[in-house]
This record gives structure tokens, C-alpha cells and sequence, in this order.
């Protein structure tokens, strides 16, 4: 079993993070851009509500074993400078049952078994 | 019921498409995405550049690049996931690094929002 990790953060710190992660040692990462509100409602200018605020959605699939170092990596890099804001965004952590690099066709969810890293 | 979720080139659509309609799964959506994979490494590449070889070093290339791909998600029953899997990784497989992946998650219930049907009824 593979864990997929998907994380909302704000667009501009999207290359931040997504070097911090190359840093890190998780080079393969996809990145979409995604509009949504929290639980804020949006955010209030003025007169104008706007509840649909462009983020960066970053999804990837790694060991579980990993999974608290990849949260802590996305964390610290893509909260804002202090205590962080409201809009830094979210992470989610899924199980992925089977896994497969479609150029090679082999199905990598094999090799967690014998504790080799895809 | 799972979902599976398929990081294919852009070109390859055409082709995705025709080939999921022919497997039984008419519905799915997809997305544009950006990405970057492991990429490709071969160990003689490495070992030049752990011993410092700035030819080695040029050869893996521009790390952290991103490549514009196409995300598809489809929902199918548990005995369709094998073909689905098989018909991608088929349709989309050149042998080149960037062909993509495919991953299957578990989904708990569906619901069809015209008539409220849920679980597989959603689906089919």
C-alpha cells in the first residue's frame, strides 16, 4: 500500500515548495490549479466577497513510511512567514491501493512489500 | 468501487479516450496537470556524478522541470479495475521516461446527483 498525499497551498509559494520537495529527495510531484474556499467563506474586500480563490493542488504518491517527512517539508515551506495565515491551505493523505509507471508497466505497490523504494 | 487515476502525455488522449470507450468505461473526466517523475537516472550516470564528473551532472538534465500532462479519474466497478489498468498502461506505453502513471484508490460510495441512485447503481 502507497500513500497519496494531495496539498492545497497558495499558487505563489507553489515553486517553493515543489523545490523543497526536489530537496527533500521526492522529485516526481504533479501540480493543477484548483479554485476553492475554506472555512473562512472566502475572503471579504471591501464590498466584494470573493469565494472562489485561486490555489495549487500538489499531488503525490510515496512510501508510507515517508509520510510524515513529506507533511513536514510541505508544512514548513508553504505556511506563511510567522504563525502562518488563513489561505495557506490544507493536506490531504489518502491510502493508493496499487501503483504503476506506465513505461516500464511494473506495478510498484510489489516492491513496498519486500521494503524497496519505488 | 475505485478510483483510478491516470497521468498520461497530452498527445496520448485521443487514443486514452478511444481505447477506455472500447474497454466499457464511458465516464470519466480529466484535467490538466503539470508534473515531474523520477525522470531518467541510469546508474552509470549516478556513480559519475557521486565521483564528480560535470559531464555526468549536465547529463541528468534540468531537475524540478515541469511537464504539461493530462490527469484522467475514473470511477469503475472493483472487477473492471484490471482492464482499465491494462488498457492504459497499453495504450500509453512507448517505453520512454514520462509515459505516465496509474493509480487505484479505494472509494467509499458514489452518488448519482440526477435521481440520488448511490454504490455501484451511480456507476453502471
Amino acid at each position: 500500500m502507497l500513500t497519496m498525499i494531495r496539498a492545497i497551498v497558495r499558487p505563489e509559494k507553489a515553486d517553493k515548495v515543489l523545490a523543497a520537495l526536489m530537496e527533500a529527495g521526492y522529485p516526481a510531484v504533479t501540480k493543477y490549479s484548483v479554485a476553492g474556499r475554506g472555512k473562512q467563506r472566502g475572503i471579504k474586500i471591501g464590498e466584494v466577497t470573493y469565494d472562489e480563490l485561486p490555489k495549487v493542488m500538489l499531488m503525490s504518491v510515496i512510501n508510507p513510511s515517508d509520510k510524515d517527512f513529506f507533511i513536514d517539508t510541505v508544512m514548513n515551506t508553504a505556511r506563511s512567514s510567522g504563525k502562518g495565515a488563513f489561505g495557506d491551505g490544507k493536506i490531504f493523505v489518502s491510502d493508493v491501493e496499487e501503483s504503476y509507471t506506465i513505461s516500464s508497466g511494473v506495478k510498484e505497490t510489489d516492491y513496498v512489500k519486500e521494503g524497496v523504494t519505488p | 468501487m475505485k478510483e483510478v487515476i491516470a497521468i498520461v502525455r497530452i498527445n496520448m488522449m485521443n487514443q486514452t479516450k478511444q481505447a477506455l470507450t472500447d474497454c466499457g468505461v464511458d465516464a470519466f473526466f480529466a484535467h490538466e496537470a503539470q508534473g515531474r517523475g523520477v525522470g531518467f537516472v541510469s546508474p552509470a550516470v549516478l556513480e559519475g556524478t557521486v565521483q564528480g564528473y560535470e559531464e555526468a551532472a549536465a547529463l541528468l538534465g534540468e531537475k524540478g522541470k515541469l511537464y504539461p500532462k493530462r490527469m484522467i479519474t475514473a470511477v469503475v466497478e472493483d472487477s473492471m479495475v484490471g482492464c482499465v489498468v491494462e488498457t492504459i498502461i497499453n495504450t500509453n506505453q512507448t517505453g520512454m521516461p514520462g509515459d505516465g502513471k496509474v493509480f487505484v484508490l479505494p472509494l467509499s460510495d458514489a452518488v448519482r446527483v440526477r435521481t440520488g441512485e448511490t454504490g455501484v447503481k451511480s456507476i453502471s
